[in-house]
């Protein structure tokens, strides 16, 4: 039997097919249940008019039960928004994405949220800890913790075994 | 409250490592595994459970999901170095009959993991296990259209409904069993502590609680607190911020839910230190719909600050 992961990867990726996405948001990149890319705008006025960027989904054998691991591309001329969430190497912190994560969540809704939460932004810029942030962060956004309390400036790198512990 | 915290702070300051602890109410007290955590107020048990939760992820790792039965003085050697309220209360739950216990990993889902398991494990003991199994299904078999009916999506539940409802059914039939055959202790035990068969479960079992508080906003709304602020929380967001998110412990909303929806009479047992008299208050979690409900016997857990076991009544 295939893995929950496929299993719900799979029934996503039809429900997406038949559906279609919402509004803004496509289906750009899903050739097997480890990698997908979605391009993304925010519609209607906000400070991303006219900016299209690229989401990456990164999933393991646990998701959905284990959150994906979710950033915008920036490679290929590609750029994160500029946003007080968003480090300019395309992590992102969000606690749905992180201690927040439910399986209740799919990747469209993930997309959904991800969108919005640009539509909202008052101010483009970056997070304060930026430069920090980005010289030391390990290639995957999940080993990252983010702390949730509005301003991002508090972060810690943990290692990734503590992470996939609970799911071993 | 704060008097009482003050007054029994003392002792523990004072222990025979020698080292001098300053301890003032007000101010971090260095907490150690000696610690008696009856000395400790609701807020300092709280910022170490926070903590234990973050060092749970590698501490706990090497305790299965669910553990084999142990007997209890297992757990009051643990104790029997520096809190003498717990020895005090383990020896109560023994003379009351609670001979053993099964332990979970301290993963945040353990109240879920543990009533999911001795939900099953009930049904297996039954005296008449098809009937046990028929009445359980009727009311399983009604959940996933609840869950729709509060706007879960059917894909988002299905794939861990079927992993429980699986699991049921093999208690009176082998088929699309492991090993064709009948459900056994042993392959409960083993099918709690594959992480993928264990977690769906888990997950299935939040979604219960979550469509029953969201089921029933009036009755549960004035309950509906963030567990750290104090505030009251909208139905919505509570669920999805505390039932719904992997790892988030539960509370009495959650537990009063999840026995409503599964109509399970659950009996908590609060071992916490404190009271003089040594004995553990039971709160019983009751669906409370129908005398059957009523009368059938209670699955039991054991509540540590932070944390769930099941206890288990005698070695069958």
């Amino acid at each position: 039997m295939a893995s929950i992961s496929a299993r719900r990867l799979s029934k996503e990726l039809m429900e997406i097919k038949n559906d279609g996405c919402p509004v803004g948001i496509n289906l750009i990149k899903a050739d097997d249940f480890s990698t997908w890319w979605f391009t993304i705008e925010v519609m209607g006025e906000s400070l991303y008019q006219n900016e299209q960027f690229t989401l990456q989904f990164r999933f393991d054998p646990q998701y959905p039960i284990s959150s994906p691991a979710v950033q915008f591309i920036v490679t290929e001329g590609k750029q994160a928004p500029v946003h007080p969430h968003v480090y300019s190497n395309g992590h992102i912190c969000a606690s749905i994405l992180g201690n927040e994560w439910s399986p209740v969540l799919s990747v469209i809704a993930v997309c959904v949220t991800l969108q919005s939460m640009l539509a909202s932004c008052k101010e483009k810029q970056r997070p304060i800890d930026n430069d920090r942030y980005v010289k030391h962060a390990p290639e995957n956004p999940k080993k990252t913790r983010f702390h949730y309390d509005g301003e991002c400036q508090c972060y810690r790198i943990i290692p990734i075994q503590d992470l996939t512990i609970r799911f071993l | 409250m704060a008097d009482e915290s003050l007054a029994q702070s003392s002792p523990a300051g004072s222990k025979e490592d020698g080292t001098e602890q300053v301890q003032t109410p007000k101010h971090p007290v260095e907490i150690t595994e000696d610690t008696d955590i009856s000395t400790l107020s609701a807020a300092q048990v709280y910022e170490l459970n926070q903590a234990r939760n973050l060092l749970d992820l590698t501490a706990d790792v090497h305790r299965p999901l669910i553990d084999r039965i142990v007997p209890i003085s297992q757990l009051r050697a643990e104790y029997e170095r520096g809190s003498p309220s717990f020895v005090q209360q383990i020896n109560y739950l023994e003379s009351q009959g609670y001979s053993s216990l099964r332990r979970t990993r301290g993963d945040g889902d353990c109240f879920y993991r543990s009533v999911a398991f001795a939900y099953v494990e009930k049904l297996l003991h039954a005296s008449d296990p098809s009937i046990a199994v028929a009445s359980a299904l009727s009311t399983l078999e009604a959940t996933p259209q609840i869950l729709e009916s509060v706007g879960f999506e059917k894909m988002v539940f299905e794939d861990f409904y079927e992993v429980l409802e699986q699991l049921v059914k093999n208690v009176v039939s082998a088929e699309a069993s492991v090993f064709d055959q009948k459900l056994t202790d042993e392959m409960l035990l083993d099918a709690f502590q594959s992480p993928e068969k264990s977690n769906s479960i888990v997950v299935y079992m939040r979604m219960l609680a979550s469509a029953q508080i969201r089921l029933d906003p009036d009755n549960f709304a004035p309950f509906l607190f963030h567990p750290e602020l104090g505030e009251m929380m909208e139905v919505r967001e509570f669920c999805e911020h505390f039932v719904d998110a992997t790892g988030k412990e539960a509370d009495h909303v959650q537990m009063t839910a999840l026995s409503r929806i599964l109509r399970l009479n659950i009996d908590v047992a609060y071992l916490d230190g404190r009271g003089s008299t040594g004995q553990v208050e039971f709160v019983k979690f009751q669906p409370g719909e129908t005398t059957e409900v009523t009368a059938s016997s209670p699955i039991c857990l054991l509540y540590r600050p932070g944390h769930y076991d099941i206890l288990v009544k005698s070695v069958r």
